[in-house]
């Protein structure tokens, strides 16, 4: 009967938001429970924190329901099927499949609805409600759970390897993760702190404990981030608690208002048309935008700095240097424009919150995380004067009136092909290398016939000169020739001085 | 390269700088405190041949002490002394600028690789010279005073030092 109450609450809802479109009631808008705080539709109609509540509650006990309930509803849905159409093959379906398949033949069911109708009345609304609240998560659950499975199982053979120590840390991760468990409703910054203060107890507790080297203190701090971060990421990414998820909407939406910017306009060192340079800007982008899939906040530092690597080798093959930070930000910032990477803002939150401090003050991934921070804040205060624009011309580009690409790209139809477009940017640089070509063949030819002339010109004038003023050889001067005549005083000299050798 | 680790051992303490390379450009000059928040100490290079980088390095000085205190080590860095010909900014002016901020003046060239292994070994004493004295202030309160602090900050305001820039870190 799950399916049925299920069902119509479905239709009961589409109904309700189709009205709600028309004529808006105050009283419909306010928290289902009647706490008198305004109601979300995202939370089935409650106020956040009524709804907290409801969720946390119904979750416990349905946890456990919900794989029964699953089983269940599939037998009916297979028998129902099978009465109405035979060869459906819906037995294969999972649950999941299944919900989406509901909702695709909603129309169709609406006969079959309406015959349980008076039957729905036996249970009350509300759980109905809880259970499409619940209903995608067994799908995730089951996901999720077998990788905590699976990083579990590697940080207990992790722990294996320090024998007794090992099974100390594991007691005390596995103790916090309870306690963690217990206050999950507290609020997020909490959360952090508590987590924080985890790490800096247990680093602390490593290095007083056998003198273990830095390195390997670091080794299972990773490890120790790496477990509980899995098992909390559920929770404690962008939270219903902060407005996490606002941020990340005003972010994707600044960025896509900012479709327009090119990288002339930010200065970016990067030539995109050196197909190893647009290959590397592509990596770039695909690793910032794989940082959201990420759990555990060092996997996404990685991507970030991986990111970065990448952006500094297409700054090296483009300028034949090693890049500056100077070259960097303002590459990185075109690269998050162009990739536009989801909740970008949760990411760096969560990140913020839960990553080892220690690395995320010093070392190389520290580094590039500030530069992330630094271009999300520059993306979202940017204005015409830090793009170089006019105010008029920025105003115009943000409205969407006119866009800088436009003008430049209107040789060729917009929608053609990349390689056609390169093309047609290959035949316009060859037309203008033989426009150069041409001139350099008449610079050159001038230039011969420059030369030409001039040797010209020069042997002329010098038989000007010539003629001019003819040569004249006149008798050697007698006073001059007599110098050498005179040498016959040299006999009178001494001896020019000998080397002389001193025995002793 | 804009990031770089350094170990270095003073005086029996070993010391890991981690030395940030920050964009000097005038449109991302309001980034500055992300990257240069619990830094330790802050390098400001100008260009000798170059009057208007000096000025800058002065924006950057009252910047960096308005937000960050004394806490900070700051270096007023004239470098391309190679080109002490073409000279713009004087040697007096340029020290007793620093004196008066408490800042202590280099001269150095990236090119030749001259008077930067002195320049962060000086900066260096000086920051672990900071921070005891601030541990003492602090007393046994905290338990980790300058632990936790990123390690050294280049603000670069000189136009192009990308070229030489590189080989003065890694030579050294």
């Amino acid at each position: 009967h799950f399916l049925v109450c299920y069902l119509i609450n479905r239709k009961k809802m589409s109904l309700k938001s189709e009205r709600r479109g028309i004529h808006v009631d105050q009283s419909e808008l306010l928290c289902k429970k009647g706490c008198g705080y305004y109601g979300n539709p995202a939370w089935q109609g409650f106020c956040s924190k009524c709804w907290r509540e409801e969720y946390h509650k119904a979750r416990q006990k349905q946890i456990q329901e919900d794989w029964e309930l699953a089983e269940r509803l599939q037998r009916e849905e297979e028998e129902a099927f099978a009465s109405s159409q035979t060869s459906q093959g819906a037995q294969s379906l999972t649950f999941s499949k299944f919900e989406e398949k509901k909702t695709n033949e909603k129309t169709r069911k609406v006969t079959t609805v309406k015959k349980f109708f008076s039957a729905s009345s036996r249970v009350g609304s509300k759980k109905a409600e809880i259970q499409e609240a619940k209903a995608p998560s067994p799908s995730i659950n089951r996901q999720t759970s077998i990788e905590t499975d699976r990083v579990s199982k590697e940080f207990i053979e992790f722990l294996k390897t320090f024998h007794k120590t090992g099974q100390e840390i594991y007691k005390q991760t596995k103790m916090f993760l309870e306690a963690m468990h217990y206050k999950r409703n507290l609020s997020t910054t909490w959360d952090s702190s508590c987590v924080q203060n985890n790490y800096k107890n247990l680093t602390k507790k490593k290095k007083k404990r056998k003198r273990m080297p830095p390195e390997r203190v670091e080794k299972i701090m990773d490890q120790i981030e790496k477990y509980i971060m899995t098992r909390l990421y559920k929770y404690v990414f962008c939270p219903e608690t902060t407005d996490d998820e606002k941020k990340d909407l005003a972010v994707q939406k600044r960025i896509r208002a900012l479709h327009w910017v090119t990288p002339q306009m930010l200065c970016v060192p990067v030539n995109e048309e050196i197909p190893e340079v647009s290959d590397m800007v592509v990596k770039a982008i695909t690793d910032i935008i794989e940082m959201d899939s990420k759990r555990v906040p060092r996997d996404k530092l990685a991507c970030i700095t991986k990111c970065s690597k990448h952006i500094f080798n297409a700054i090296k093959i483009t300028k034949d240097e090693p890049a500056s930070a100077d070259d960097f930000l303002p590459t990185l910032i075109y690269i998050v424009l162009k990739g536009n990477p989801p909740r970008l803002q949760s990411n760096i939150q969560y990140i913020t919150r839960f990553c080892n401090p220690s690395r995320l003050m010093s070392g190389e991934d520290g580094y590039y995380f500030t530069n992330l921070c630094c271009a999300v804040t520059f993306i979202e205060k940017l204005d015409a004067q830090s793009l170089n624009l006019s105010q008029e011309d920025f105003d115009r580009y943000m409205s969407g009136q006119t866009s800088p690409r436009k003008q430049e790209s209107e040789n060729w139809s917009p929608d053609a092909c990349l390689g056609v477009k390169q093309m047609y940017k290959n035949l316009d640089l060859l037309s203008q290398l033989n426009e150069r070509q041409e001139r350099i063949m008449n610079e050159a030819k001038k230039l011969e016939k420059d030369l030409i002339d001039w040797t010209d010109g020069i042997a002329k004038k010098v038989q000007d000169i010539v003629e001019k003023c003819p040569l004249e050889i006149k008798p050697p001067n007698q006073s001059l020739a007599a110098i050498d005549s005179e040498n016959v005083e040299n006999d009178k000299l001494p001896p020019p001085l000998q080397p002389q050798v001193y025995a002793g | 390269a804009s990031f770089l680790t350094k170990k270095l051992n003073i005086g029996g303490k070993r010391v890991n700088l981690a030395i940030w390379d920050t964009a000097g450009q005038e449109r991302f000059h309001a980034l500055g405190p992300i990257y240069y928040r619990d830094s330790n100490g802050a390098i400001l290079v100008y260009d000798i041949t170059d009057e208007d980088s000096f000025q800058k390095v002065k924006n950057w000085v009252k910047e960096l002490r308005k937000m960050l205190g004394n806490e900070i080590c700051l270096c007023i860095v004239g470098n391309k002394i190679d080109l002490e010909k073409e000279r713009h900014v004087s040697i007096q002016e340029a020290e007793s600028y620093a004196e008066s901020v408490g800042a202590k003046h280099y001269h150095t060239s990236a090119k030749q690789n001259k008077g930067i292994e002195e320049l962060f070994l000086d900066l260096c004493k000086r920051m672990i010279e900071t921070a005891q004295v601030d541990e003492r202030a602090k007393g046994n309160g905290s338990s980790q005073p300058g632990a936790a602090r990123r390690g050294v900050q280049i603000i670069d305001d000189e136009p192009q030092v990308q070229s030489s820039g590189g080989g003065c870190c890694s030579s050294g």
